[in-house]
């Protein structure tokens, strides 16, 4: 049989050598387990499941890299817009960090604000009827109806 | 039991409770009328809400939102071709042509109609069943429960879709390894923390489900933006036309929907299955027994191919409940999900659910029956309405349901470092959806992966580190083969083919 180019490093293939490398180094860490004296002689100890889960994950990756469809067959899919998602992926990093230097209702209602216009949003009632005045709403109902605490940032803090 | 049903009847309806069943219902409908967003994504959103709320109204909504989610997924596979669910792809093969033909009315009142006979009997076959098979698991032991668990995981493995076996199995593995980090429950001992305190708890079960389900859907969604499909559903809903079934029509489905319904809970009864296999299976069933005229209309707007599936999926969701409830296994990735959420509470799903938390498990079963009433008088009637919502753009939906994700979880901790942890697994489960590997048996096995180590200490320990537990007392044996056969036959079934293609090939050639 003739193996393409790209039948060799099909997705099913690069998954399984991923999941590979991935149980090895599950394997390795479950060598660092710490074992109490004499548990050598004990039926089950800690490294147990992990090891019998690394021999289990190796077989099915080199069963996956040994019955890999090509891209076309296995179901994969393609054509997407991927600088969209980087966008948004950052702009979820940087409401993280916005939850903890810039609190709740200013962090939220800024990433609701750019989500909107990274997703092609550009009506302003909606840009911001949508982001500071619902904000503020889900705001008073966790913190004066559900009573819960919200910390305020640490930029307010430091004021 | 009869106390038990009391307590439960009484549990499920207390205004509060009947507040959350209808809330669900509403929630759950309008969600899985998203396109892309199915019952596991919708009942993911809800866990941090029912944090708030005791278990038996927790697991209400729950079971709510499921029932809307799959009803709302029934209803954009009719008007707009675009199921949002997997268990309601076939209720689009004659519901679409049947809006085509301007009886969009009459295949959502039929989806309805189907959904409740499907609801109502499984109810009575879940009264039956489950305190039944709750009585004879009170006897499993440790070894029993592992095989058993080997059971669910190879099941759920063997059910993926074709040439996802292998991927399914890896999914289920890693699950299970996900499940080990954090501090040993037996020993003591740290586990794959790399020092970390974040860590020594393991991974959060809501984060998890929430950054492979809730956001990873939602940013596959933004990954490759799908059509627009409100104002389509909208002017679809504009001329549904007649909702009413005649006398004539009610006799012929009656019997079709009384047999998908049973045949929906045994499918939904068995682990891994589910609602999906259920419909497409009675829908096949469905076909062949009919009479000539009545198949050729198949495809084609058949009224008997959207009753058939609609009563299977409803059915088989409420079977999905009895492994839960009884066994303390789920058979799906959304009743994995409310194992997950049952332990949050601090319940112990098993066979002792129904003796020691019997408002929990009767009032989740009569809630389901409340549940399916209020889809068919409110739901229905309302449709047009739920769907104005769908109105709001997907550039103001797909950042709110993120947001909702994330805040679902930052609320449960107020620790940051979970948003990250949340987007990192998020991106992970997108990379694996595009490589087509099945997440729910991931889920599963992180969330099976604590009781079935805690089970096989306990075997291990019993038999002096022999596996000779597995076939020993009857029940495991029993179990053991089944879980064998399960692995085995998908093997065995892609070696046949090959080599079967590979016999055939030669003579193709020489016709060629």
């Amino acid at each position: 049989m003739k193996l393409k180019s790209e039948s060799l490093l099909c997705r099913d293939r690069i998954g399984g050598i991923i999941f590979l490398i991935f149980c090895l180094t599950y394997g390795y860490q479950t060598t660092l387990i710490p074992l109490f004296p004499g548990d050598e002689y004990e039926a089950f100890t800690a490294r147990t499941l992990p090891w019998m889960l690394t021999c289990a994950g190796i077989f099915l990756s080199l069963l996956l890299i040994a019955m890999a469809q090509p891209d076309e067959k296995s179901g994969a899919v393609f054509g997407f817009d991927w600088r969209l998602l980087i966008s948004f992926v950052l702009l979820m990093i940087a409401y993280g960090f916005g939850l903890t230097w810039l609190g709740f209702v200013l962090a939220t209602s800024l990433f609701l604000l750019a989500g909107f216009w990274v997703l092609g949003e550009r009506r302003k009632s909606v840009l911001f009827g949508a982001s500071f005045p619902f904000v503020t709403a889900f705001w008073l109902l966790l913190t004066k109806v559900l009573d819960i605490y919200l910390e305020p940032g640490y930029l307010f803090l430091s004021l | 039991m009869l106390d038990g049903i009391l307590i439960g009847l009484s549990t499920a309806v207390m205004p509060v409770n009947l507040m959350w069943v209808v809330v669900g219902c509403f929630v759950g409908t309008f969600i899985g009328m998203l396109p892309g967003l199915g019952p596991i994504s919708a009942i993911a959103l809800m866990i941090p809400i029912t944090y708030g709320l005791d278990p038996s109204s927790g697991m209400i909504l729950m079971a709510g939102v499921y029932y809307g989610a799959v009803f709302g997924g029934s209803t954009s596979s009719i008007l707009i071709n675009a199921p949002g669910c997997s268990s309601t792809v076939v209720t689009a093969f004659d519901g679409y042509p049947m809006a085509q033909k301007g009886q969009a009315g009459k295949a959502l009142a039929l989806a309805a109609y189907s959904s409740f006979t499907g609801g109502t009997l499984s109810a009575i076959m879940l009264l039956v069943a489950a305190p039944a098979l709750a009585k004879v698991s009170l006897s499993f032991q440790s070894p029993d429960y592992f095989a058993l668990m080997l059971v669910g995981l190879s099941a759920v493995a063997a059910f993926a879709g074709k040439g996802q076996v292998v991927k399914a199995w890896m999914m289920t593995i890693l699950g299970l390894m996900l499940a080990t980090v954090g501090i040993d429950k037996g020993i003591g001992v740290e586990r794959f923390t790399f020092g970390l305190t974040d860590l020594m708890d393991g991974f959060s079960f809501l984060l998890l489900a929430m950054a492979t389900f809730a956001l990873g859907e939602t940013l596959m969604g933004i990954l490759k933006p799908e059509k627009d499909t409100s104002a389509a559903e909208n002017s679809a809903l504009a001329e549904i036309g007649s909702m009413k079934i005649t006398k004539e029509e009610f006799k012929e489905l009656a019997p079709v929907s009384i047999r998908s319904s049973i045949l929906g809970f045994f499918i939904g009864v068995l682990p891994g299955a589910g609602a999906t296999i259920a419909a497409f299976l009675s829908y096949g069933l469905e076909r062949n027994i009919a009479p000539k005229d009545k198949r050729e209309e198949f495809g084609k707007g058949s009224m008997r191919g959207v009753v058939a599936p609609e009563s299977a999926n409803n059915a088989a969701s409420s079977g999905s409940f009895v492994p839960l409830l009884t066994l303390g296994i789920p058979g799906s990735g959304t009743t994995a999900i409310m194992l997950g959420a049952l332990i949050s509470y601090g319940v112990q799903p098993g066979p002792r659910l129904f003796i020691d938390n019997p408002e929990i498990f009767w009032s989740v079963i009569i809630s389901m029956y409340i549940g399916n009433i209020v889809l068919m008088v409110l739901n229905l009637p309302l449709i047009p309405y739920i769907s104005k919502l769908l109105a709001v753009p997907r550039t103001v939906l797909l950042p709110m349901v993120i947001f909702f994700s994330i805040t679902g979880v930052y609320l449960v901790s107020f620790n940051t470092i979970d948003v990250f942890i949340m987007i990192a697994i998020a991106i992970v489960a997108i990379f694996l959806r595009l490589s087509n590997f099945p997440l729910a048996p991931l889920l599963l096995g992180f969330i099976l992966g604590g009781l079935m180590e805690e089970n096989l200490r306990r075997s291990l320990m019993i038999s002096d580190g022999e596996l000779s537990f597995l076939w020993e007392r009857p029940i495991t044996l029993t179990f053991t083969a089944i879980a064998i056969i399960v692995l085995i036959t998908p093997i065995l079934l892609t070696l046949f083919n090959k080599f079967r293609t590979h016999k055939m090939k030669p003579s193709g050639l020489e016709q060629n």
